[in-house]
């Protein structure tokens, strides 16, 4: 098949292509190269013989890591992985370790040296970018492709299984698969989704489907509330129908019935709630709203807002038909046909199919190019064409024709995976650039997951995305567009794990505020938190500590802050050190917690992993857990854990997660302050795993922020697998040390690190697979 | 088979499915589900897999041979005592570390079914095909579908699953290739769907034109893939193969559904999402598994109650310490009290399952007797993270090729794998190897 883009290269040399790319950073060794200049005898030799043997040698080769290995120059090349360690731990000031006299002018002039070398080397080796495989639209993707190819709202995440995810994402090719059951939901989805967007086939008779009190069926969310969860199976008008028995005294007020879907108001009017007049044995009356209502599992609710009324009324007269009148059942009535056909169908139909062959070729070939994201053949178009052909034959229309071949299009390998090509695809040295049309899907699904709008396929069309200018002024076109919140509810709450906050339980008992309105709240905070640092091109460092977050009624009185109103989000200037950057979040607290207590080894960890990249070892079995019964009565949690890390195998992880854990023991499981645990005092004295100690949160957050520069690392790692869709491996290093380098240079703004990736060869490159034999598993066929 | 109102009381099925109610539910399907029976029915295989280890001592029988009282976890089984093995000793040791280091969770999950010692990745995962999806190859032509997956707790959204493994191997326990997973379906909505359709009732034409036309996309998208695979490298191409099996699946079920041509009710009322009561969830997921077996839409079932690892708090038993932090109970008796309630509530769910399996007829025989339902887990000690004496429990007779009401004690370490070869051998799959396996298991009454 014919591929879209300029083709003009296929295989690039790779210094060539670092040159014209971008150009390799300074190299530090320049600075010490002259007389004296440094040398492994004189910069490496002497600490590793003096101070790393200390405790790194034959004998007791701690953490399994003897010098004597290292002291050879030549181990620079064959044990870089090791080196590569060695460089990580100096550079933290992990090692040596307090106690362990060292002078910091040698250590500096060890990692200098050693990464100099090591840019010598990679800038003689061939560049290799890796390789992405054939990635799959996870359920996010997918919604959000068919919400900009058609103006459809479509809940993937409701109707298709949970997409696995591998490094803590759930965009990687390698593990996204498809099972039957994948497939039955995208022929499926592909019907309903075509129906929609075309709105061609006649709609079912109506039909109606009642929620009640007395079936149990509805639920009180209070006095003046009821819900249900009701099912719209077609898009199009319904009759709402509200069920009110009951009157309230001759003097009351009307009273404004609002109606509620998945929390948006969709409807309201008002009733009037005082006796008829007529004469009812029973009184009863009925409102009805004819609402536009949207295909899907929808959560209704109806109020009667600000209802004052109930306020001063009995609880045992709430549901009093002679003292009050309240909300009682719901029922839908419908679908019925809507008054305007949906935007998509005037998309889609550019003009008029019945006109003929080439109105209909026309149609189907601007559709295929966008759902295919790439120029399509005339090939391919006849092919789709031919479902016009098919659907006559049964008597549909032309219009119903389209319908069937845009559904052919979205079950299409070309719809749902996104595919790049390679001229030598198992050569694993034929490194070459991906043309402009996959690197515009490279960029739209790592900014917005989702499509390239016609912007950026024309660009990529037209064979300029590449352009260094180009491709940088579609990077902040993009940045600028809504759709780059998809970053926040994508990268954000995989790597702050907040995305398990529809998972976590907190125990009802312990933490009775905890309700659906506080967990949104909490996602929310931090979901806008990544937006503004994102959008505001703020540094890295807000990440860690901040004079501001987002907040709304509910999050602040969760938090103690004083003077926000109502539901709406918005900016807070933080005035006390009690909270900021994301480790002062609830949403992270609670994630980070067990379901009845904090945890200061899971937040220890998570600081590890999550913030400075250095995830400890998993626990070995056996692990010895807490006494629950005992914390906050006969010990504290900070002594529990002592006695926990006075064992020697525990100890070797423990001290570095626990004695950050500590630092966040101010906030409880659900992330609200404490002063006290139990009845013990919060102690939440901590320290660093380089020594640094802290006795507050936010003297440990001043701790972190001086460790940006380890934080951007490990941010800009978690970035590139995000982007890539793949894990990042040692070839990927050269990527992201340039790109961490450029950071620091600018003081690390965090739009930086999207530019630096999208503009790194990982990100622009690929190269063949290399093939690796293996026998596989049980794949032996039955022998009869 | 045909189901319609006549068949199918509609004020029933509402009631039955709207709400906390399992049985009448079932009831209403049962006569709606008119078997076109073959003369012989078939053979089923099932299982049923809860995490985190058992606490063994409350679950091994005091002696071997005929079972006389159960220990508690187990005492509501009693009733079905008669049909029961309890098999002791099985091994997966490809569970084990054997240097791959911490991540016992993730490992058992990953080779309960598949007997490999899975790749330790969170990225280039690798397993090998699960012996329920051998069988499943074996007998797709036979049902509708060839397996069904099914488990009643969502994945986790973020991070990692366990100590460097993906989360695939925690999530599924049904493999289709080495690299392939299927996930379970955890909504009975969706599980509902899959079985009976969207309750759309369409005309015969309708339905036939619909067929049709899903039938002319699976070619087009079919002659899409073998055009584009000529172009792509060998992962690539995996990738686009397991789309293309999927695909044939697909056209198979079309071919199936069409000569069953069953339909429901459009007006009924199917589940909603996923209920919060463990117990109803369970009730729903089971009772459709039971009608997908009764109706012979499929044969081979698993079914993952939570996942490995999974920290679920058991509210319902007032327990709101996660399910996995209990377990490494370190001998502190009111932990092991809370894992041994836990492990007992999921016994008890399984008994009540095996008491409507026992209450259909089919033939001269109960539904239960054409079946052999393992209920285990991959891990017997969840403190200590064992791999040895795994809690085994075949429940049926396997038409009469299963002694039950018994317990087996084999020598130790025995390979687990050695059942799933006498499993698959009794559902028509001979294989000389599988996994670690040193032979199929056999059952000789010890007696």
């Amino acid at each position: 098949m014919r591929r879209g883009g300029n083709w003009v290269f296929a295989v690039y040399v790779a210094g060539v292509l670092a040159a014209s790319m971008s150009t390799l950073p300074a190299s530090p060794q320049q600075a010490a190269e002259g007389p004296g200049a440094a040398t492994f005898e004189n910069a490496v030799s002497p600490v590793l013989a003096n101070t790393c043997s200390l405790c790194h040698n034959r004998q007791l080769a701690s953490g399994g890591f003897d010098a004597a290995a290292f002291l050879d120059p030549a181990s620079l090349a064959s044990k870089r992985e090791g080196w590569e360690l060695i460089l990580q731990k100096l550079r933290a000031g992990e090692m040596p370790p307090q106690g362990i006299p060292r002078s910091q002018a040698q250590i500096d002039a060890l990692v200098q040296y050693v990464q100099g070398e090591f840019a010598k080397t990679d800038l003689n080796t061939k560049l290799d970018p890796g390789r992405v495989t054939v990635h799959r639209l996870n359920r996010n993707e997918y919604a959000n492709t068919i919400r900009d190819l058609l103006g459809v709202e479509f809940r993937a995440q409701k109707d298709f299984p949970t997409d696995d995810s591998g490094e803590g994402f759930d965009n990687i090719g390698d593990i996204l698969t498809i099972s039957p059951v994948l497939m039955e939901k995208y022929l499926a989805a592909a019907e309903r989704i075509a129906s929609r967007a075309v709105a061609a086939d006649p709609l079912p008779k109506p039909f109606s489907v009642e929620y009640a009190a007395k079936d149990k069926r509805i639920r009180r969310v209070d006095s003046s509330s009821v819900e249900a969860s009701h099912r719209i199976d077609f898009d199009g008008e319904y009759v709402v129908r509200f069920a009110l028995p009951g009157e309230r005294p001759a003097d009351a007020k009307p009273v404004m019935l609002g109606v509620w879907m998945d929390g948006k108001l969709v409807g309201s009017k008002m009733v009037e709630t005082k006796p008829s007049g007529l004469v009812f044995f029973d009184p009863y009356s009925e409102e009805e709203m004819r609402l536009a209502l949207p295909e899907g599992d929808h959560v209704f609710r109806a109020s009667f807002i600000d209802d004052d009324f109930v306020k001063g009324l009995a609880p045992r007269d709430l549901y009093n038909r002679k003292h009050n009148k309240f909300i009682d059942g719901m029922v839908f009535v419908g679908p019925f046909k809507p008054k305007a056909a949906p935007a998509s169908r005037a998309r889609i139909l550019i003009c008029d199919p019945n006109s003929g062959p080439a109105c209909v070729e026309k149609i189907v070939g601007a559709l295929a190019r966008r759902a295919y994201r790439r120029p399509v053949s005339k090939a391919e178009v006849a092919s789709l064409v031919r479902f016009v052909a098919i659907a006559k034959a049964h008597g549909q229309s032309a219009e119903q024709g389209i319908q069937l071949a845009l559904q052919a299009m979205l079950v299409s390998p070309n719809f749902l995976f996104r595919i790049e090509h390679d001229a030598n695809p198992t050569d694993p040295t034929a490194v070459h650039r991906i043309s402009d049309v996959e690197l515009a899907s490279r960029l739209s699904y790592f900014l917005w997951s989702s499509m390239p709008d016609d912007a950026l396929l024309d660009s990529a069309e037209a064979g300029r995305l590449h352009a260094p200018a180009a491709l940088d002024s579609q990077v902040k076109r993009m940045l600028a567009d809504p759709r780059a919140s998809a970053l926040a509810g994508n990268f954000a709450a995989q790597w702050l794990e907040t995305r398990n906050l529809d998972v976590v339980k907190p125990d009802p008992q312990k933490f009775p505020e905890w309700d659906p309105e506080l967990r949104d709240a909490m996602r929310t905070e931090t979901s806008l938190f990544f937006d503004y640092i994102l959008r505001e091109n703020r540094p890295m460092a807000d990440f860690l500590d901040s004079r501001y977050t987002f907040l709304n009624e509910r999050l602040a009185r969760h938090y103690g802050i004083e003077g926000v109103k109502g539901p709406e989000f918005r900016k807070i200037d933080l005035t006390t050190g009690e909270r900021g950057g994301v480790l002062g979040q609830a949403g992270v607290l609670t994630v980070s917690s067990y379901a009845t207590r904090t945890s200061v080894v899971i937040r220890g960890k998570y600081i590890l992993q999550e913030i400075l990249g250095t995830p400890p070892a998993p626990p070995p079995p056996d692990v010895p857990p807490l006494d629950e019964a005992a914390v906050g009565t006969s010990l504290s949690l900070r002594q529990q854990m002592e006695k926990h890390r006075a064992n020697a195998v525990c100890a070797s992880c423990h001290s570095k997660m626990d004695p950050l854990g500590f630092g966040l023991e101010n906030y409880d499981a659900v992330g609200k302050w404490r002063t006290l645990d139990g009845k013990f005092p919060v102690d939440s004295s901590g320290t660093l795993p380089n020594g640094k100690t802290f006795a507050t949160p936010a003297e440990m957050r001043a701790a972190l922020v001086s460790l940006v520069p380890q934080f951007a690392r490990s941010l800009v790692e978690k970035l590139m697998i995000y982007a890539l869709g793949r894990g990042v491996a040692p070839y990927d290093r050269r990527a992201i040390d340039q790109i961490t380098g450029r950071l620091a240079d600018q003081g690390y703004p965090f739009q930086t690190a999207i530019y630096e990736i999208v503009r790194s060869a990982p990100f622009q490159m690929r190269r063949g697979e290399l093939i690796q034999t293996q026998v596989p598993a049980n794949t032996e066929e039955a022998s009869k | 088979m045909n189901i319609t109102r006549k068949a199918l009381h509609r004020r029933s099925f509402l009631r039955g499915m709207g709400a906390a109610v399992g049985l009448p539910f079932l009831d209403a399907m049962v006569p709606a589900m008119a078997l076109a029976r073959a003369a012989r029915p078939p053979l089923r295989m099932a299982f049923a897999y809860v995490p985190n280890g058992i606490i063994m001592d409350q679950w091994n029988p005091a002696h071997e041979g005929r079972l006389g009282e159960l220990p508690r976890i187990l005492k509501t089984m009693e009733p079905h005592r008669d049909d029961i093995l309890m098999l002791g000793n099985l091994t997966h040791n490809t569970g084990r570390a054997l240097l791959d280091g911490a991540g016992d969770h993730g490992r058992c999950s990953g080779s309960y079914l598949t007997g490999i010692q899975v790749k330790k990745t969170t990225v280039d995962i690798r397993a090998g095909v699960s012996c329920d999806q051998i069988v499943a190859r074996h007998v797709a032509d036979q049902t509708r579908f060839p397996s069904l997956e099914v488990g009643m707790e969502d994945a986790r959204q973020a991070g990692d699953c366990d100590s460097g493994y993906s989360c695939a191997y925690t999530n599924n326990l049904a493999w289709k290739s080495e690299t392939q997973p299927l996930p379970p379906i955890l909504n009975p909505r969706a599980l509902f769907e899959r079985l009976f359709g969207n309750g759309v009732i369409l005309s015969p034409e309708t339905q036939a034109r619909q067929a049709d036309y899903r039938r002319s996309i699976l070619d087009f998208v079919g002659e899409d893939t073998r055009k584009l695979e000529a172009t792509l490298g060998p992962t690539d191409r995996r990738k686009l193969d397991e789309y293309l099996s999927s695909i044939r699946e697909v056209e198979r079920q079309i071919e199936r559904a069409e000569k069953t041509n069953a339909q429901i009710d459009p007006h009924m009322e199917k589940p909603y999402g996923v209920p919060a009561d463990f117990a109803e969830h369970f009730t729903l997921m089971s009772d459709m598994i039971t009608i997908a077996f009764q109706a012979d839409l499929t044969r081979v079932v698993t079914f993952m109650m939570t996942r490995e690892g999974t920290s679920r708090p058991y509210r319902e038993l007032g327990i709101s310490d996660g399910h996995h932090p209990c377990t490494h109970h370190q001998n502190k008796p009111e932990l092991i009290e809370k894992v041994t309630q836990i492990n007992t509530y999921h016994a008890t769910q399984m008994a009540g399952w095996v008491a409507k399996l026992k209450s259909i007829r089919e033939g001269d025989r109960r539904l239960l007797d054409n079946m052999m339902l393992v209920y285990g887990a991959g891990l017997s000690d969840g403190n200590r993270h064992l791999h040895e004496d795994l809690p085994t429990m075949v429940i049926g007779n396997a038409r009469g090729t299963i002694k039950t009401g018994r317990r087996i004690v084999y020598r130790r370490e025995t390979p687990m794998c050695n059942l799933h070869l006498a499993m698959m051998e009794r559902m028509g799959v001979h294989m000389e190897h599988f996994g670690d396996a040193t032979g199929q298991l056999t059952f000789a009454d010890l007696a």
